[in-house]
């Protein structure tokens, strides 16, 4: 599973970045068309439940998504891995 | 929490007019998580609230609601599960609304133990008539009408209704989300009046005016401010000194107290 | 039977099942009656906290369906124009009953008055319309309320039974019929907009729990209910239907007596100076006297004071300082002299025959 910010609904208010046990997000940098700084995905890789809701059949964690005062975080399955440019900094 | 709550919302009405990380959307939430893990129906659940900016979350339901005058929402709904008890009534309101002038209706429905569940977002400020002093503004707190800090002493509304006599009393914070969705759970299945409040953070209103301008800084004060009520109990118990400023969360009381307004 | 009694039986007639109600002189019989009989036939009493909560009460108990009403007086009725605003904006069909009593603030509990008749039309705030009916016997107080019901499930909007202490308290015979008219209102068509009106103004009424979804709201809406508070077209397009319901068919649903249209002197009259001007007709014919009798007072059918062709003078006594005078006076050149009493008593007979000599 993909965890999915929605773009329309989201306002910026950064409080998934404070609840997130594993702190997978992390504060966006660009401007979007509607003028809010989307959180954007730092290490998506560490969110339980994109992980492991296939296995357990049930939601786990979940606190961004409850927490999200815009529902604007979901989770969608995910396709088959498509290669992306990785950008390193050191 | 499983994935067809979506059809509480009104999908067509989102984005809600609620400011950046208002704390009232996370209450909704949390609300429509517990009313969706009940298996109520659609058609037969009835949101009210009064005015305020924890009573516009009627209006991202999906179910019948009434959004009605400032303070008298439990009198609507007492008429409303009186005439129909077969109806699952949920009341939003907000702190003002509720303690200051809906006390009177307060006081009685928790009297009544009237078989509703009531939320109230309490953000210790009228939020959206921009930012004056309500009864549970915290004692030394700026706001538009205390513009040298409010001097009066803080309502508990939680304590209220417990010696009111509701049947079930408790109070989380937005950042406790889960033990809150529990918590709203346990209210709607106890028969009676089911009371939880929750502290929600009101960055645009309260936070700016008294040094938590955003909600992410709202939220950690509340993680820190909060102080388990068995813990306070134990304290007090042996002795020990209670720190201050410490909101107490955690269930008050649940108790089988005679309820008006059941199916027989 | 007592004037009171007969209003709740009215009520209970009619289908009334929810009384949401504040115990106040001189209308506390008929939440007393209330109480006793609604559990018998399955309706439902409660007594609330004060009247702000039985106003609130009766509207979210007939968004269920139920046919609901209180009764109050003055005081209580002072603490209920919110509700009652909120009751217009949402147009919710519900019944007060105003036994009236001295005013103004605590006044005469127990004596008689109508001092209340501009305050049910204008009491809450807004441009605002209501259906007001008087009744002037004990008789008229059992019809009169069946008939409130009617009006108020047909034009969705609260209908006021403005009574008095006077025929509140009084005892007569009446007559019981074993069954009476109800018009049920209209629901609202599946697929149809909630607030979207008919051809008469009114739209189908989306009950509670019929699978409508709808969200009913004080603060201007829209067709779909939703709020839409800072448009000017969509506030001045509901408002204007919410008045012109009402206002448009006030002839239609005018409820009158009218004697001796050929008379040159005029009474015109509601609720207890009918009695005595009916009283002063029948012991002086030769006075050539003509009679108006109004029992729905709002909306003012004002075309009624055109049916009087040689009228040179209304005279229109009334248990106010000259409330309703100022309506009839808006629509006639002719010259309308008031009798205004208050104390809490009717007038006499020779009272109204002393203004009759004065005038010739």
């Amino acid at each position: 599973m993909k965890l999915v910010i929605d773009e329309n609904r989201c306002k910026g208010c950064n409080l998934c970045i404070t609840v997130c046990p594993y702190g997978i997000f992390q504060e966006g940098t660009k401007l979007n068309k509607k003028g809010i700084i989307v959180p954007v995905l730092d290490r998506p890789g560490r969110c339980t439940n994109c992980r492991l809701q296939h296995l357990y059949g049930r939601r786990l964690c979940g606190l961004c998504q409850l927490t999200c005062p815009d529902q604007a975080i979901s989770w969608v399955e995910e396709g088959p891995y498509e290669d992306h440019i990785v950008v390193i900094e050191y | 929490m499983n994935d067809d709550y979506e059809k509480w919302y009104r999908e067509d009405r989102l984005p809600h007019i609620y400011c950046p990380g208002c704390g009232n959307g996370t209450v909704i939430n949390a609300t429509i998580h517990a009313v969706n893990a009940m298996g109520w129906e659609l058609d037969n659940t009835i949101f009210i609230s009064g005015i305020g900016c924890s009573s516009r979350a009627p209006g991202y339901i999906s179910t019948d609601s009434l959004h009605t005058t400032h303070g008298r929402a439990l009198s609507f709904a007492t008429g409303v599960k009186m005439a129909r008890p077969d109806f699952n009534v949920v009341v939003f309101t907000g702190d003002g609304d509720l303690s200051a002038i809906g006390g009177n209706h307060f006081i009685h429905a928790c009297r009544r133990n009237i078989d509703i569940t009531v939320i109230c977002m309490n953000n210790m400020i009228y939020g959206m008539t921009g930012g004056q002093g309500s009864p549970c503004t915290p004692v030394g707190a700026i706001s538009t009408t205390t513009p040298y800090g409010a001097a009066e002493p803080v309502f508990d509304l939680a304590e209220l209704a417990m010696a009111a006599g509701a049947n079930y009393v408790s109070r989380w914070t937005t950042y406790h989300v889960k033990e809150l969705t529990k918590a709203i759970q346990a209210g709607l299945e106890t028969p009676g009046f089911s009371f939880i409040e929750s502290m929600t953070q009101c960055p645009t209103s309260f936070g700016r005016r008294n040094n938590l301008r955003t909600a992410s800084l709202m939220v950690e004060q509340m993680r820190t401010c909060s102080m388990l009520i068995q813990k306070k109990n134990r304290l007090e118990a042996e002795g020990k000194p209670v720190p201050p400023h410490r909101w107490t969360v955690g269930e008050f009381v649940r108790r089988n107290r005679p309820v008006l307004g059941v199916k027989p | 039977m007592q004037g009171n009694i007969a209003c709740a039986e009215g009520a209970l007639a009619a289908g009334c099942s929810f009384f949401g109600g504040y115990p106040i002189t001189p209308s506390t019989e008929v939440a007393e009656f209330m109480a006793k009989e609604l559990p018998k036939r399955g309706g439902v009493f409660i007594q609330m906290e004060d009247e702000l909560g039985s106003a609130g009460s009766i509207i979210g108990a007939s968004w269920t369906g139920a046919r609901a009403m209180t009764a109050t007086s003055g005081p209580g009725f002072s603490l209920m124009m919110e509700n009652i605003g909120y009751a217009i904006m949402t147009e919710t069909p519900i019944v007060f009953v105003n036994i009236q009593r001295g005013g103004p603030s605590t006044g005469q509990p127990t004596m008689g008055a109508q001092g209340d008749m501009m305050q049910c039309r204008f009491g809450s705030h807004g441009d605002i319309s209501i259906i007001a009916l008087v009744p002037s016997s004990v008789q008229e107080m059992f019809d009169l309320t069946v008939k409130a019901f009617n009006l108020a499930d047909r034009f969705r909007v609260p209908v006021f039974l403005m009574s008095d202490e006077t025929i509140g308290h009084m005892r007569e015979k009446i007559i019981i019929p074993d069954e009476v008219e109800i018009v049920p209102r209209k629901l609202l068509e599946k697929g149809e907009l909630p607030f979207k009106a008919g051809p008469d103004g009114v739209p189908g009424f989306p009950q509670f729990g019929m699978g409508y979804g709808v969200h009913v709201t004080g603060l201007t809406h829209d067709e779909r209910g939703y709020p839409e508070a800072t448009n000017p077209e969509v506030h001045a397009n509901l408002v204007k239907r919410l008045v012109s319901k009402v206002e448009s068919k006030r002839h239609e649903i005018a409820d009158y007596d009218l004697v001796n249209p050929e008379a040159e002197t005029v009474f015109i009259t509601y609720g207890p100076a009918t009695r005595t001007v009916r009283q002063i007709m029948h012991d002086h014919p030769e006075k050539n006297l003509g009679h108006l009798n109004l029992r729905i007072v709002w909306p003012f059918p004002e075309k009624l004071l055109e049916a009087f062709p040689n009228v040179k003078h209304f005279i229109m006594p009334e248990m106010n300082l000259g409330q309703m005078v100022r309506e009839v006076r808006q629509h006639t050149a002719v010259p309308v002299i008031s009798v205004p009493k208050i104390g809490g008593e009717m007038h006499s007979p020779a009272e109204l025959l002393a203004v009759l000599e004065d005038l010739s």
